[in-house]
């Protein structure tokens, strides 16, 4: 039961994290990126090739095998999908937009999945990299069981620290700008933002997240394969996002909560139905496109939608509505204070 | 800060939208860009805006050759612009809209969001105290914390000008400011365009409204055909035949056009 319950409080966090990552650059920057999946594999498997020891007389095949601790190996994980984005954004984010964008990525994540599949010298192929080292497990005498309830207890420690980071990005002028991009890139760059720029920040930060959820999923696991990303799994992330709310970090609290934890991993844990044995894991799939369709049509802004940001929460003192400032020395007061210089 | 460009094109496949327009917009002064419909106003004001790349010709802000460059660098040598229409920022609010124009943002940087939290939040407060007096002054301070996409369409007229002139212009191009819009609030936007001369800041309108360029415009540009038909003062252009055939026509006597 411990080892169900911590499972399911695991997958919470590790796709809360999914979750903000995409967020960051879906919901905030306006970047479809369908290859989100592929990121979190990137982070998986590298962070599984700088925890596991040198490959020769594993039985495995795979690069860089440098037997680095935790979380040295995950933080490194991270940032081996920042690079792999840093990639990606400069052929593809240069040039391409919307759609176009959107379809570059899904085919980036199919030629990615299946070179990961059949290229073994790399990630150990089809097989995928299993006996990764527990983190801390020997040090603190773990067994199994215990391991688990420890690590799900770690991944919502390190949720709440990138939430805690996430939220400052999305309240600060940094987080303004994506949005201001994601509505309009052309009144954006005419107010001097610079639109590549911003974008690129906004998918190496959402890469970051989703290197480290990936990393989380191949320490929790001890093992990652090709079966763990197919490229659909991407949308199982989207889902998250939309069902609880793009802009909103609760929302993918709560998204993730709802779809990952409720809809996907619980039904595993339900008892078969007499006679047909695992058809209730095969439905999961059909009930997150149903709840999906069912939240575009009735709520469309998600169950948390994006909060707006006041005027009083930027600590300015309050005025009285009144008339707009029509004479010459009202306008002039104010546009000097906007720092246009004087009459000549 | 003046703006200059010599011998603009732009072909879309292969009409020719602009066709060599060659004008200076003198400093400090505002002035109209005229011409009948399809006669290349709002392309020129994109290529010149960075928004449309030229086929040929220059462009220059001051003494710098702009040419060609993308519109954020435009943006950040001083030049702003508003849109025939209104490209507001839907989803933020309209403060938010406001605090997106300030160059230089110490929040637009990452190490500073983690490590200098402090004086983010200080230019954050000073940008909000700022924009709040500038939305006071165009009579938005009430829509302060709507979405933009909330606003009327007169209402998106003023946020953007507003927006731009947060934004410290030293040239404002305005394509269209008083296109739909009521007269009262015409005579307002008139207002602070002379305001904003006032303060030094370049102003190139296109604009339609003759009555409008009578009364505030002190240079206008006509353009025909993609070409820069005639410049010079209003009065002066009434007694050009060619403008008179190509643009003016029987409006003379009308006032206005609409």
């Amino acid at each position: 039961m411990v080892y169900y319950v911590f499972t399911l409080v695991f997958f919470l966090f590790d796709y809360f994290i999914l979750a903000m990552g995409l967020n960051i650059q879906y919901g905030e920057a306006g970047i479809l990126n369908f290859a989100y999946i592929g990121f979190v594999a990137i982070g998986a498997y590298f962070t599984g090739v700088f925890s596991l020891p040198n490959g020769a007389g594993t039985g495995q095949h795979y690069i860089l095998g440098l037997g680095l601790p935790f979380p040295v190996n995950l933080l490194l994980g991270g940032l081996a999908a920042m690079c792999f984005a840093w990639i990606v954004a400069l052929i593809a984010l240069r040039r391409l937009r919307t759609d176009y964008l959107a379809i570059v990525l899904i085919s980036l994540s199919l030629v990615l999945y299946d070179f990961c599949n059949n290229y073994v010298s790399l990630f150990n192929g089809a097989d995928g990299l299993y006996n990764v080292p527990e983190p801390f497990a020997k040090a603190l005498g773990l067994s199994v069981n215990s391991f688990i309830p420890f690590f799900a207890c770690v991944t919502a420690v390190v949720s709440l620290l990138m939430w805690f980071v996430m939220s400052r990005v999305m309240r600060a002028p940094m987080g303004r700008t994506f949005r201001a991009i994601r509505d309009d890139e052309v009144a954006a760059a005419a107010l001097g933002k610079d639109v590549f720029r911003m974008q690129l920040k906004s998918m190496l930060i959402g890469s970051f997240y989703a290197g480290i959820g990936g990393g989380l999923l191949i320490q929790f696991g001890g093992s990652f394969n090709p079966t763990a990303w197919l490229p659909g799994e991407t949308f199982v992330v989207f889902a998250v996002l939309i069902v609880g709310g793009a802009g909103n970090n609760i929302g993918m609290f709560v998204g993730a909560l709802f779809v990952e934890t409720l809809l996907i991993h619980l039904p595993a844990f339900l008892p078969e139905i007499p006679g047909h044995p695992g058809l209730i894991e095969y439905f999961d799939n059909a009930v997150v496109g149903i709840v999906l369709m069912l939240v575009l049509w009735f709520r469309p802004q998600g169950v948390v939608p994006e909060r707006l940001r006041r005027a009083a929460s930027f600590g300015v003192r309050e005025r009285q509505d009144g008339d707009p400032a029509t004479d010459a020395a009202g306008l002039a007061a104010v546009h000097a204070a906007a720092g246009l210089r004087g009459g000549q | 800060m003046s703006l200059r460009c010599e011998g603009i094109t732009k072909a879309f496949q292969g009409v020719h939208a602009v066709n060599g327009a060659s004008f200076d917009v003198p400093d400090d002064r505002i002035t109209a860009l005229i011409g009948p419909n399809g006669a290349g106003k709002t392309t020129v004001v994109n290529i010149l805006s960075g928004a449309m790349t030229c086929d040929s010709g220059r462009e220059f802000i001051g003494e710098t050759e702009v040419t060609n460059w993308p519109s954020h660098k435009i943006a950040r040598r001083g030049l702003m612009r508003t849109f025939q229409l209104s490209r507001e920022l839907g989803g933020l609010t309209v403060l938010e809209n406001m605090l997106v124009a300030p160059a230089h943002q110490a929040g637009d940087s990452l190490v500073n969001l983690l490590f200098r939290p402090a004086l983010v939040r200080e230019q954050e407060r000073e940008h909000a105290e700022r924009a709040l007096e500038l939305l006071e002054t165009y009579g938005l301070y009430g829509q302060r914390d709507l979405r933009a996409r909330e606003l009327s369409g007169g209402q998106k007229k003023l946020l953007e000008i507003a927006r731009a002139v947060m934004a410290s212009p030293k040239i404002l191009l305005l394509d269209e400011p008083m296109a739909g819009v009521n007269p009262a609030l015409i005579e307002r936007i008139g207002g602070y365009i002379l305001e904003l001369k006032q303060r030094g800041v370049t102003v190139l309108m296109i604009e339609h409204n003759l009555n409008v360029v009578e009364q505030i415009c002190d240079y206008v540009i006509v353009l025909a055909e993609g070409r820069t038909l005639a410049t010079g003062r209003l009065s002066e252009l009434r007694e050009n035949a060619d403008v008179v055939k190509a643009y003016l026509g029987e409006v003379i006597d009308a006032g206005a056009p609409r």
